[in-house]
C-alpha cells in the first residue's frame, strides 16, 4: 500500500507526515485477515493459506474493503497454522481479532464465508481452554498469553514483516527519528545506560557499557555487527524477529551506530536461515528507498548502511571473533579476547556486536525511555526475555516474558504442562553451554544470574522441556557430540577434550562405564573452562556437569549397574511382555529379527532375554501396548 | 613501562609486550609448543598457561599472548596453573604418545604419562600447532599449507591434498615444527627435495663447479625476484678488488652507526 | 528443484561476475563462494582456482573455507539423494549386504556419488523407522521393508532428467 509515492523522506517532518497519512489513510472499518507466517506456520502450510485468501480477497466486489497478509509469529506455535481475522468494526471484546488455530486449506473458504464476510465464528477452530473446555474468541483470553508481555515481539504478528508502511503505521522509525532529532549520540547511550539492557545472545553483558567501550576506542572506521547466527538448537527466537519484524533490527542498530559513531553495520546470518535473509533484504531495500537507511538519514547529516552477510554453516561462528573472522573472509576460527574486539574487532577496528534480540529491544528504550525498561524484569536483568518453549510441553512455541518470572509459570501456566500427562524430569536452557534443572528447582526466577547459579544459564533463549522417559546422560552425549561436531578444532583442550568427553560418555550409554567415569568428566571440565580459547570449548562441559549434579544416580545406574533407569539407552533395560495386556495374536513373533519369542496363538508370549537383541520391534509392532521396557 | 611481577621476581616490559616476553626477561621457563619468534603467535596448543592476578579471582590466560599494558601479577608455579599445562600436555601425549619431542617437553615439566587413551587419529603426530601453516603464509608468503577441515577432521594439507603449485620447497615448515612431523627428504638419485608429508618436491639446484646440492631451484627463483639490486651499486663494487670491496664497506659501517 | 548434476562448460565469465558483484571485496570471499556453489551444484576445482587468482588470495584459504564450512561441497550432488538405514534393526534384516550390493553395481562409494551423477548414496545409523525395516530414502520418500530386488528396482527407475519437486517430507 503505497501512499506516498515513494518519495525519499528528507527530513524528520516527512516520516510524521507520511505516519499519519497512513494511519488516516487505514480504514477503520476495513476488515482483515492476517496469517501467521511464522517459521512453525510455514513448515505446516501457512504460505499456502495465505495465497488462498489472497485469492479470496482479489475475488471480492469492490465495496468490500478487505485485506489478506502475512504477519509474524504469533508463539503458539503448537496450534499453528494461525489465522486472526479482524471482521471490522468489531465491538471491543473483538478488538484483537478472531484467533483461529489449527487452519488447513479446507476451512479457508468457510472462514472468509462466515467470519470475514458474514461476522460469524466458526466455533470449531477456535481454541479450546483445556482448562475450562470452552472456546475462546480472541488472543487476551488464552492463558498462554496472559503472562506474556511482547517488547522484541510487540509487532509479530501485528504487521507485514515485508511492508514498511505497516512498520511505520505502527510507529517505526519514530526512535531513529527522535535520537537523531532531539538526542546526543551521549544522550542515547546513556538511555541505554539507564535501561540496563544486557545483551540478550546468551553472554548477557551490559548493553550500554559495550557501546561506551566502543565509542570510547580508537579507529576509524567503526562497525557495529548484528549476530544473527542463531545456533543453539532448539531455540528460533532470533529467526521469528528477524522474518517478522526486520525493520525493527534494523533501527535498532542504526541508533547504536549513531551513539557509537559508526556508519557502516553488518547482518551476519547462519545459511540455514534463507528466509530471514529474504525478509531482511527486502526491509533494507525499502528503508534505502525511503531514506531512512544511507546517506543523510532523514536530512540531519547522519549515514548508516548495512550489508547482510551468510553465514557457511558452522556453530561456531556464532562467537564474535569467528563471526569477525568469517566476515573477514576466512573460517570462523575464534581468537583471544585479552584485547576486545570493541577495541580491535572487524579489520582491526573498534566493533560492537549485538544479538538479533538486543538490537530489536533498543528503538522501544528509545522511545519509552530507559527507566520504563527498568520498572520490567528485576534490578539486574531488565526487560523481558523471548524463549523458545518446546520439547514435552503442552504449547510449544515462542514466548516472551518479563525476567524474574519463575519456570514453573512458564511451563506450567504458560505452557500448559508437560504433555500426555507424563511426569516433568528436567528443563534444558542455555543451549549446548546450559544446563539441566530439574523438579526441584521450577520456582527459581528466570534471569541472567539465577539460572548460572543453579549450573545452567539463560543463553539465547532455548528452553527445552524432557519429561520422564528422557535419560539424562543420553543428554549430556547429544550435546557433547553436537560440540565435537562443531568445535572449529583450532585448541588442544576442545578438539582433544571433547573427543575424550564423548569417548567416556558414549562408554556408558553403551554399558561400558567404568568407575571414576564422573570423576574423569569432572576434571576434564575443569580444563575445558580453565584453557580453552573461546566460551563454545570453556562451557562445553556444562551439560555434563550439570546432569551429574542433579542425575547422579542416572550416571551411578549406568556405570555400575549398567541399566538405563529411563529405558532410553539401548541395551540397558529390557523387554518384556506383559501378561495381563498380551492377546496372542503373533505379531511380534512375526516381526522378531532374532527369533526370540516363544508362544502360539492364543498362548502367552515371552521374550527370551538370552537371545533379545534389544531392537524393539515388538514394542513398536504391538497394537496391544502389551510390551513393556523394564 | 608496565612491571609484571612473575612468581615474586619483578621485571619491566614494553607496553604491548607478551607475558612469554616478560618471563624470557625474568628467566622463568614457561612451556611452548606453537610459539615461534617469526610468526604471530597461535596460541593453539595452550601448554604455556599462566594464572594472572584479578584481585578476586585469578584468570588462566595463555603467555604466549597476553598483552601487559600496566602492571600485572603473575603465577607460573600456582598449583592450578600447573595443573592446566599438565592437563593438556597430557591430552597432547594421547593425541602422539610415542611422540620423542613431545615425551621430552613432558618430562621437562614433570608430567608422567598420560591417563588418557588415543581417540583422535594425527597425521604423524601433528599437534595442529599452526606454526608450519603460520611460516608458510606470513613469512614466506607462499601460503601453499592450510587447515582443511574443522575439529577432529582438521589437518594440515596443501589445497585439495595435492602437492601445492605454491610450494617453494624451502623447508621452512620442518624448521618451525616443533615435534618433527615435517620432515626434509633428499632423494639422490632424482637431484629432488621432497617436504613429506605435503609430497611436495623440487629440483635441487647444484653448483656448476663442484656439483653440490645448494638449495631448491624455487627457493633460488623466489631469492632472485625477491632480491632488491642497485645496479649502480653493483656496477661501482663491480670494479674494486675483494680487498677494497671489504673496505668499502667497513667504511660504510662506520658511518652509518655514528650517524645513529 | 535440485539443479541438474550433469556439469555445465565451464563459464569463463561467472567468476569475472561473481567478483565484481562484491566490488573484489576479498573480506566477501564466503558469499562468492556460496554464489559459485549456488550457480554449480558444487565448488568446482577451475572455478576456484580462477577465483583465487582473480582475488589474488592463496589456493589454501579457499580450500580451507570450502573444508571448514559445513555448506560447502568439493564434489557434485547427484540428482537423487538416496539413504539407506543400516541400524541395527534394519542391519539384521539384512540392509548391510543390501547396502554392499548397491555399492558394487552402481559404482558408488559411502557417502558419494555414481559416476553419471545419477544419485548420492548415504548409508546411515537409524532413522528411526524401526518397525517396518529395513529402510531406504529417495529424495525424501520413504520405502519400507525393501528387500536387494526391490531396491534395485527403485534405484534403476531414477529418472536422469530431472528430481522430483521437494517433497512435504523435506520441507
Amino acid at each position: 500500500m503505497t501512499v506516498v509515492g515513494n518519495e525519499r523522506l528528507s527530513a524528520p517532518a516527512d516520516l510524521e507526515r507520511l505516519r499519519e497519512d497512513l494511519r488516516t489513510r487505514r480504514d477503520p472499518a476495513a476488515k482483515c485477515v492476517r496469517v501467521c507466517i511464522g517459521p512453525g506456520c510455514v513448515a505446516k502450510g501457512a504460505m499456502r493459506l495465505l495465497e488462498l485468501f489472497a485469492q479470496a480477497v482479489r475475488q471480492t466486489g469492490a465495496d468490500v474493503a478487505v485485506e489478506a497478509k502475512g504477519v509474524g509469529c504469533h508463539g503458539l506455535c503448537d496450534r499453528g497454522p494461525i489465522v486472526i481475522v479482524h471482521p471490522g468494526n468489531p465491538s471491543a471484546a473483538l478488538a484483537a481479532g478472531i484467533f483461529y488455530q489449527r487452519v488447513e486449506e479446507p476451512d479457508v473458504a468457510e472462514i472468509f464465508r462466515e467470519t470475514v464476510l458474514g461476522g460469524r465464528v466458526v466455533e470449531r477452530l477456535l481454541y479450546e481452554d483445556p482448562a475450562t473446555s470452552t472456546h475462546v474468541r480472541t488472543a487476551d483470553e488464552i492463558p498462554f498469553y496472559k503472562a506474556q508481555k511482547r517488547i522484541a515481539l510487540a509487532h509479530c504478528g501485528v504487521i507485514d514483516p515485508a511492508s514498511i508502511e505497516d512498520y511505520i503505521a505502527a510507529g517505526g522509525y519514530s526512535a531513529l527519528a527522535k535520537a537523531l532529532t532531539t538526542m546526543t549520540p551521549e544522550q542515547v547511550l546513556q538511555e541505554v545506560e539507564r535501561s540496563g539492557l544486557r545483551g540478550r545472545g546468551g553472554g548477557g553483558f551490559p548493553t550500554g557499557r559495550k557501546w561506551r567501550s566502543c565509542r570510547d576506542a580508537h579507529g576509524e572506521p567503526k562497525y557495529v555487527i548484528c549476530n544473527g547466527d542463531e545456533g543453539d538448537p532448539g531455540a528460533f527466537m532470533d529467526r521469528v524477529v528477524m522474518e517478522g519484524d526486520p525493520h525493527a533490527v534494523l533501527e535498532g542498530m542504526a541508533i547504536g551506530a549513531y551513539a557509537i559513531g559508526s556508519s557502516q553495520g553488518y547482518l551476519y546470518v547462519r545459511n540455514e536461515y534463507p528466509l530471514s535473509v529474504e525478509r531482511l533484504k527486502g526491509a533494507i531495500g525499502q528503508a534505502r528507498e525511503w531514506g531512512l537507511l544511507g546517506k543523510d538519514i532523514l536530512g540531519t547529516g547522519f549515514s548508516f548502511d548495512v550489508r547482510i552477510n551468510r553465514g557457511g554453516g558452522a556453530f561456531v561462528c556464532g562467537e564474535s571473533t569467528a563471526l569477525m573472522a568469517s566476515l573477514e573472509g576466512r573460517p570462523g576460527e575464534p581468537r583471544a579476547k585479552y584485547v576486545h574486539t570493541v577495541e580491535h574487532g572487524l579489520h582491526d577496528k573498534p566493533t560492537n556486536l549485538n544479538n538479533v534480540e538486543t538490537w530489536a529491544n533498543v528503538p522501544a528504550i528509545i522511545n519509552r525511555g530507559g527507566a520504563w525498561f527498568t520498572s520490567i524484569g528485576t534490578e539486574k536483568s531488565t526487560g523481558t526475555k523471548v524463549f523458545s518453549l518446546v520439547g514435552d510441553v503442552v504449547n510449544t512455541g515462542l514466548v516472551e516474558v518479563p525476567m524474574g518470572i519463575t519456570l514453573r509459570r512458564i511451563i506450567e501456566e504458560i505452557g500448559g504442562g508437560v504433555q500426555g500427562g507424563k511426569a516433568f524430569k528436567a528443563v534444558q536452557t542455555g543451549g549446548p553451554s546450559g544446563g539441566c534443572i530439574p523438579a526441584e528447582h521450577l520456582d527459581a526466577q528466570v534471569d541472567f544470574d539465577q539460572l548460572t547459579k543453579l549450573g545452567s544459564m539463560m543463553g539465547s533463549g532455548g528452553m527445552i522441556v524432557m519429561d520422564e522417559d528422557t535419560c539424562m546422560v543420553n543428554v549430556a552425549r547429544y550435546f557433547l557430540n553436537f560440540l565435537r561436531d562443531e568445535s572449529c578444532g583450532k585448541c588442544t583442550p576442545c578438539r582433544e577434550g571433547l573427543a575424550q568427553m564423548l569417548y567416556i560418555l558414549d562408554r556408558i550409554t553403551h554399558g561400558e562405564g567404568e568407575a571414576g567415569d564422573v570423576e574423569r568428566l569432572q576434571a576434564m571440565a575443569v580444563l575445558l573452562e580453565g584453557t580453552a580459547l573461546c566460551a563454545l570449548g570453556k562451557t562445553a562441559a556444562n551439560p555434563a556437569l550439570s546432569t551429574i549434579r542433579y542425575f547422579r544416580d542416572e550416571y551411578d545406574a549406568h556405570i555400575l549397574e549398567k541399566r538405563c533407569p529411563a529405558k532410553e539407552c539401548r541395551g540397558l533395560f529390557r523387554y518384556a511382555i506383559d501378561a495381563e495386556a498380551c492377546k496372542a495374536c503373533g505379531l511380534c513373533k512375526k516381526h522378531c529379527p532374532a527369533d526370540a519369542i516363544a508362544g502360539e496363538k492364543k498362548v502367552l508370549h515371552v521374550i527370551d532375554q538370552e537371545k533379545c537383541t534389544l531392537c524393539g520391534m515388538c514394542f513398536e509392532k504391538c497394537p496391544f501396548d502389551a510390551v513393556l521396557k523394564v | 613501562m608496565p612491571t609484571v611481577t612473575m612468581d615474586g621476581v619483578k621485571v619491566e616490559v614494553e607496553t604491548g609486550a607478551t607475558i612469554l616476553d616478560a618471563a624470557r626477561k625474568a628467566g622463568v621457563w614457561i612451556p611452548t609448543l606453537c610459539y615461534h619468534p617469526a610468526v604471530a603467535p597461535p596460541a593453539t596448543c595452550r601448554v604455556c598457561m599462566v594464572e594472572l592476578d584479578r584481585g578476586e579471582w585469578k584468570q588462566l590466560v595463555t603467555a604466549c599472548n597476553y598483552p601487559v599494558r600496566r602492571d600485572i601479577t603473575v603465577s607460573v608455579s600456582s598449583e592450578q596453573a600447573v595443573q592446566a599445562r599438565a592437563g593438556v600436555m597430557q591430552l597432547l601425549l594421547a593425541r602422539a604418545p610415542e611422540n620423542k619431542d613431545l615425551k621430552a617437553m613432558a618430562r621437562r615439566m614433570g608430567v608422567e604419562g598420560t591417563p588418557y587413551p588415543t581417540v583422535t587419529v594425527s597425521q604423524r603426530d601433528c599437534i595442529l600447532c599452526g606454526l608450519c601453516t603460520a611460516v608458510c603464509e606470513e613469512v614466506l608468503g607462499c601460503a601453499a599449507i592450510g587447515f582443511a577441515g574443522r575439529g577432529q577432521d582438521r589437518a594440515v594439507s596443501p589445497p585439495f591434498r595435492q602437492p601445492s603449485e605454491d610450494c617453494i620447497a624451502c623447508g621452512a615448515c620442518a624448521a618451525v615444527c616443533p615435534v618433527g612431523t615435517i620432515q626434509i627428504r633428499i632423494h639422490e638419485d632424482t637431484g629432488e627435495i621432497e617436504i613429506s608429508p605435503f609430497k611436495a618436491r623440487a629440483k635441487l639446484l647444484t653448483c656448476e663447479a663442484c656439483g653440490e646440492r645448494v638449495v631448491s631451484l624455487p627457493v633460488s627463483e623466489e631469492a632472485l625476484k625477491r632480491a632488491k639490486i642497485d645496479w649502480e651499486e653493483f656496477r661501482r663494487l663491480a670494479r674494486l678488488c675483494p680487498k677494497c670491496r671489504r673496505r668499502d664497506a667497513a667504511a660504510r659501517l662506520a658511518e652509518s652507526s655514528s650517524a645513529t | 528443484m535440485k539443479q541438474a548434476a550433469k556439469r555445465k562448460p565451464a563459464d569463463r565469465n561467472l567468476v569475472e561476475a561473481i567478483v565484481a558483484r562484491y566490488e573484489g571485496d576479498e573480506g566477501m570471499l564466503i558469499p562468492m563462494m556460496q554464489d559459485l556453489q549456488a550457480d554449480c551444484g558444487y565448488l568446482p576445482l577451475d572455478q576456484l582456482r580462477r577465483l583465487a587468482s582473480r582475488l589474488e588470495v592463496p589456493m589454501s584459504r579457499l580450500y580451507a573455507i570450502a573444508t571448514f564450512y559445513s555448506s560447502f561441497r568439493l564434489a557434485p550432488k547427484g540428482l537423487h539423494e538416496v539413504t539407506l538405514c543400516v541400524g541395527t534393526v534394519c542391519y539384521l534384516k539384512g540392509s548391510g549386504q543390501i547396502s554392499e550390493a548397491l555399492r558394487k553395481e552402481f559404482q558408488v562409494e559411502a557417502g558419494g556419488t555414481t559416476p553419471d551423477g545419477l544419485f548420492s548414496f548415504h548409508p546411515v545409523n537409524c532413522v528411526g523407522a524401526c518397525a517396518v525395516a529395513p529402510v531406504m530414502i529417495v529424495d525424501g520418500e520413504y520405502y519400507n521393508g525393501i528387500t536387494l530386488d526391490s531396491a534395485r528396482d527403485i534405484l534403476r527407475g531414477l529418472s536422469p532428467e530431472e528430481a522430483p519437486a521437494e517433497s512435504e517430507a523435506q520441507k
